[in-house]
């Protein structure tokens, strides 16, 4: 079987990673949005370290699995410090990156 | 053919669970879609001979991430009333993905440049992994560490109770 | 010396001028006179020492003053020359002008902007001395547009009446379409030739060298000037009116010195002239057009002060004839008697305005003879010398002019100037009988004059009489010394004595007819000229030419003015920059929009950038 099914299948869940983060308000569906397009991106390192034979690729993407499990943390304490601020999971409360005038 | 098949079940599952992730309302069900996706992955990775990558994302990203998800979701509790209102939730998702579109094939055309045969090779077990962590990749490997360090701290952080920061304040004005 | 010539009225009408505005109210009444007058006096001095000079055969005088415009190779100097024309010009303008000085004092005695007023007068003397001395073209264009200037000034003098206003901004804009031409002919002038310098001097010497279109075009530009400046026909109008001028003024400004400008500058130019006979041709075409049509309405009007302004024209066409037709000392020698005998007229009839408390409508005025002696033989005198009655001056300029018509064998020209010698005569008699013969019921008890207005009047009239004699030709017995003096290049003329005989006797029949008939009609009793027939009231209106012009040129202007004003400036021009501020403001509003804060759409955007990179990238690769 060819790599080219792997990196299809990379590319729509990168793109689908992208829609999800462009189109939902949900804190959380967008921090899954995030973790999905890293994976994808893993999921291509894999593939490529068959295809040259060498093994750093694996070591790569185990190094991604270790940065995403950082993210993880740090994403989500910071969605439960904005629930506490706001009381609300929608990204389109927080608005303080617009000038001018003040913003709740 | 046998991969063939494993493949294209692993692929569905994929791909029906990162849809499912970004379209449905309440959260718990996206995670659980996601919770699939981190599955379907794994099995990929195992489809690609890299077994040790395949048993650590299941450790990490299943065990780890999804389950910290959802507990972080359930504590979060939201109410019916504070989930987001997203009433042209679709149509966002259509108009991007139309947008997306050009990207995604610029991406799949790149990648399909690459040598597109597997070579033999075997299975990288966690003896290749351990050897080549500790000799080429020592030093992501510590970085890495590092980073693992300072998230946590962070979280600990951004995570802390702050209302009990406000209170002290508030005391030392009444005396 | 000549340097001082120019300066010194300028000077001192600036220092007046500090005075005056210092005090605007205090009637400095000796100083203003003793500054005011005693310029010209001393001008006239030092002109007449220079005509001495150059009498005694020095050659051109010349006077810079310094440079003004230097650029690379090409500069022009304010520089001055005294040639034999310039010297006999400034001799009797400086003479002619302190006696009008003199006048003024006594006749603007009682107004309150008496200073103001001398100011003016010797800004113009100044003015008028920088023209005629000018070494180069752009200095007397500069002279030129100054005098405009002073005209304008002096015409407006009572502001506070709005028709004096309107007159005096007739005459300069008038003035400025003339000098329209003039300026083009200067560029032309200089394109042409300005490489070798650029003075009279240096333009006389390569005139050779310009092809005969050029040189055609530009006399007939530098004619534009004149008929502005000179009142010729097409742009006469403003003469007339100019008259609501202070009579000072109209003596000295409309009579003697700024309106033979004109004729000045053909002379100037006559090195030019001689090369293209038939610019010349159309000059004294238009000049024997003025002569007569001037005559025609002078016949007809009841103010003195507009005769006398319609005489000017009419005589001012009478030396664009000679100057036309190449005799150029001619043309100069009528400017000479003619600011005698003109600037007397119009004194006299300030005189007669005075006594009379304002009045200027000749069928007012009557049987003034016993009561203003002195006016009354000046002006007789004067009248006698503009009909060209001998031995008074007028006789021996208008004859050598006629004779010119008639050896160049222009024999239309000719014709109608010899009638309008019979017309000239006619009306200034009707004029002079009207108002110093003709009885009346009363007379009111006159104002009397100051001494200080009569004793110019009977230097001018000792004048009219002896100036003729400077230029009498050999059929006569005399030796045309001004001819010889002047040294321009006149057409050599071919007449018989006794042609000569014949013209001369021909002229002083008109003449003597023009005085009969005159007497005839208006010696007795007058009546105003009614309007009762059709050609009646063409001509007392003046041929209606005024309010031609007001409906073909000023009404098309000012509504095109109005238009532009009203409507084009402020919708399209006003309305575009409107437009452009409406499309920034709403495009600034929307491009606002975009930057709500809200995270996810600018991911959307940063998405949107990369998705249309990557679809170019991928219309690149052929891809797509």
């Amino acid at each position: 079987m060819s790599p080219n099914a792997f990196y299809l299948l990379a590319s729509l869940l990168f793109s689908i990673g992208l829609v999800g983060l462009v189109s939902r308000k949900n804190l959380f569906v967008l921090y899954m949005s995030i973790e999905l397009m890293l994976s994808s991106v893993s999921l291509i390192l894999a593939t490529l370290s068959k295809v040259l034979g060498d093994a750093g690729g694996s070591v790569m993407s185990l190094l991604i699995i270790g940065v995403i499990a950082a993210e993880a943390a740090v994403f989500l304490a910071m969605i439960v410090n904005l629930y506490r601020a706001k009381k609300t999971l929608d990204s389109d409360r927080f608005t303080m990156l617009k000038e001018g005038e003040k913003n709740d | 053919m046998l991969e063939l098949s494993i493949f294209t079940i692993l692929a569905l599952f994929m791909l029906g669970g990162s849809i499912a992730m970004i379209s449905n309302r309440q959260t718990v069900f996206s995670a659980f879609g996601f919770l699939v996706t981190m599955i379907g992955l794994a099995g990929m990775f195992a489809l690609l001979n890299a077994q040790f990558l395949a048993i650590a994302q299941i450790l990490v990203s299943v065990g780890a991430v999804v389950v910290l998800s959802m507990l972080t979701i359930l504590t979060v509790n939201a109410k019916e009333e504070n989930l987001p209102k997203e009433p042209d939730k679709y149509k966002w998702m259509l108009f991007s993905s139309v947008i997306v579109l050009p990207f995604t094939v610029l991406l799949y055309k790149t990648l399909s440049t690459l040598p597109d045969h597997f070579s033999d090779i075997d299975t990288i077990s966690s003896k290749v992994v351990g050897k080549l962590l500790f000799s080429e990749w020592v030093l992501p490997f510590e970085i890495l560490s590092i980073l693992l360090l300072s998230a946590m701290v962070g979280a600990i952080v951004i995570g802390r109770d702050s209302k009990k920061r406000k209170q002290k304040p508030e005391r030392r004005r009444r005396i | 010396m000549i340097n001082l010539i120019v300066i010194l009225p300028f000077f001192s009408a600036f220092f007046m001028a500090l005075v005056y505005l210092y005090n605007t109210k205090a009637k400095r009444y000796v100083f203003y006179t003793a500054v005011g007058v005693g310029t010209p006096v001393v001008m006239t001095i030092l002109s007449f020492m220079l005509a001495y000079e150059l009498l005694n055969g020095s050659q051109t005088i010349h006077g810079t003053l310094f440079k003004w415009i230097n650029i690379g190779d090409f500069d022009i100097s304010i520089a001055f020359m005294a040639d034999r024309l310039s010297v006999a010009m400034i001799s009797f303008i400086t003479f002619i002008g302190t006696l009008i000085h003199i006048y003024a004092a006594g006749y603007m005695k009682e107004d309150d902007g008496y200073g103001k007023f001398f100011v003016y007068f010797n800004l113009f003397m100044g003015s008028m001395l920088l023209l005629v001395l000018a070494d180069n073209p752009i200095m007397m264009f500069v002279g030129w547009e100054l005098v405009g200037l002073c005209s304008y000034l002096l015409i407006g003098f009572y502001h506070q009446d709005a028709a004096n206003i309107k007159a005096s901004n007739k005459a300069f804009i008038l003035n400025r379409v003339g000098d329209f031409g003039f300026i083009m002919a200067i560029s032309l002038l200089f394109v042409a030739l300005g490489e070798g310098g650029f003075t009279f001097d240096a333009i006389q010497a390569n005139i050779g060298s310009v092809s005969h279109e050029m040189l055609t075009l530009i006399g007939f530009l530098l004619f534009l000037g004149s008929m502005g400046k000179s009142a010729q026909i097409p742009l006469y109008v403003w003469l007339p009116d100019a008259m609501a001028g202070p009579t000072p003024v109209s003596a000295l400004i409309h009579a003697a010195t700024m309106v033979t400008a004109g004729v000045y500058m053909v002379a100037r130019y006559s090195f030019l002239y001689v090369e293209v006979p038939d610019v010349g041709l159309f000059i004294a075409s238009i000049g024997a057009a003025s002569a007569l049509f001037a005559a025609i309405i002078a016949s007809y009007q009841s103010d003195i002060k507009k005769i006398l302004a319609y005489s000017t024209m009419s005589q001012l066409g009478y030396m664009f004839i000679a100057v036309g037709l190449g005799a150029y000392s001619a043309g100069i020698f009528h400017v000479f008697t003619h600011a005698f005998f003109k600037a007397l007229l119009f004194m006299g009839a300030g005189a007669v305005i005075i006594a009379l408390h304002h009045e200027q409508n000749i069928f007012k005025m009557g049987g003034l003879k016993k009561h203003l002696k002195v006016v009354y033989i000046t002006m007789f005198i004067a009248t006698l010398a503009i009909s060209g009655i001998p031995p008074f001056a007028g006789f021996f300029s208008k004859d050598a002019i006629l004779v010119a018509a008639f050896a160049s064998e222009h024999y239309v020209i000719w014709g109608i100037a010899t009638f309008t010698t019979g017309l000239t005569a006619f009306y200034m008699f009707r004029m002079l009988f009207t108002v110093f013969f003709a009885n009346k019921k009363e007379v009111q008890h006159l104002t009397p004059i100051p001494k200080s207005m009569t004793q110019p009047l009977i230097v001018l009239a000792i004048g009219s009489v002896f100036a003729g004699f400077l230029g009498v030709n050999e059929a006569y017995g005399g030796s045309s010394w001004i001819n010889t003096f002047l040294a321009l290049p006149d057409t050599k003329l071919h007449v018989s004595h006794s042609s000569e005989y014949m013209l001369g006797a021909l002229n002083v029949i008109l003449g003597l007819m023009g005085m009969g008939l005159a007497y005839k009609l208006f010696a007795k009793e007058t009546k105003e000229p009614q309007t009762n027939t059709l050609l009646k009231s063409i001509v007392i209106n003046k041929f209606y030419v005024d309010e031609i012009y007001e409906f073909i040129i000023i009404k098309p202007l000012l509504f095109l003015s109005h238009l532009i004003a009203k409507v084009i400036d402020p919708k399209i021009f006003d309305g575009f920059i409107n437009l452009n501020v409406w499309t920034y403001r709403k495009s600034g509003a929307l491009f606002g929009k975009l930057q709500n804060g809200k995270v996810r759409y600018y991911a959307l955007y940063i998405l949107t950038g990369v998705s249309a990179m990557s679809f170019y990238i991928l219309i690149k690769l052929g891809v797509m």
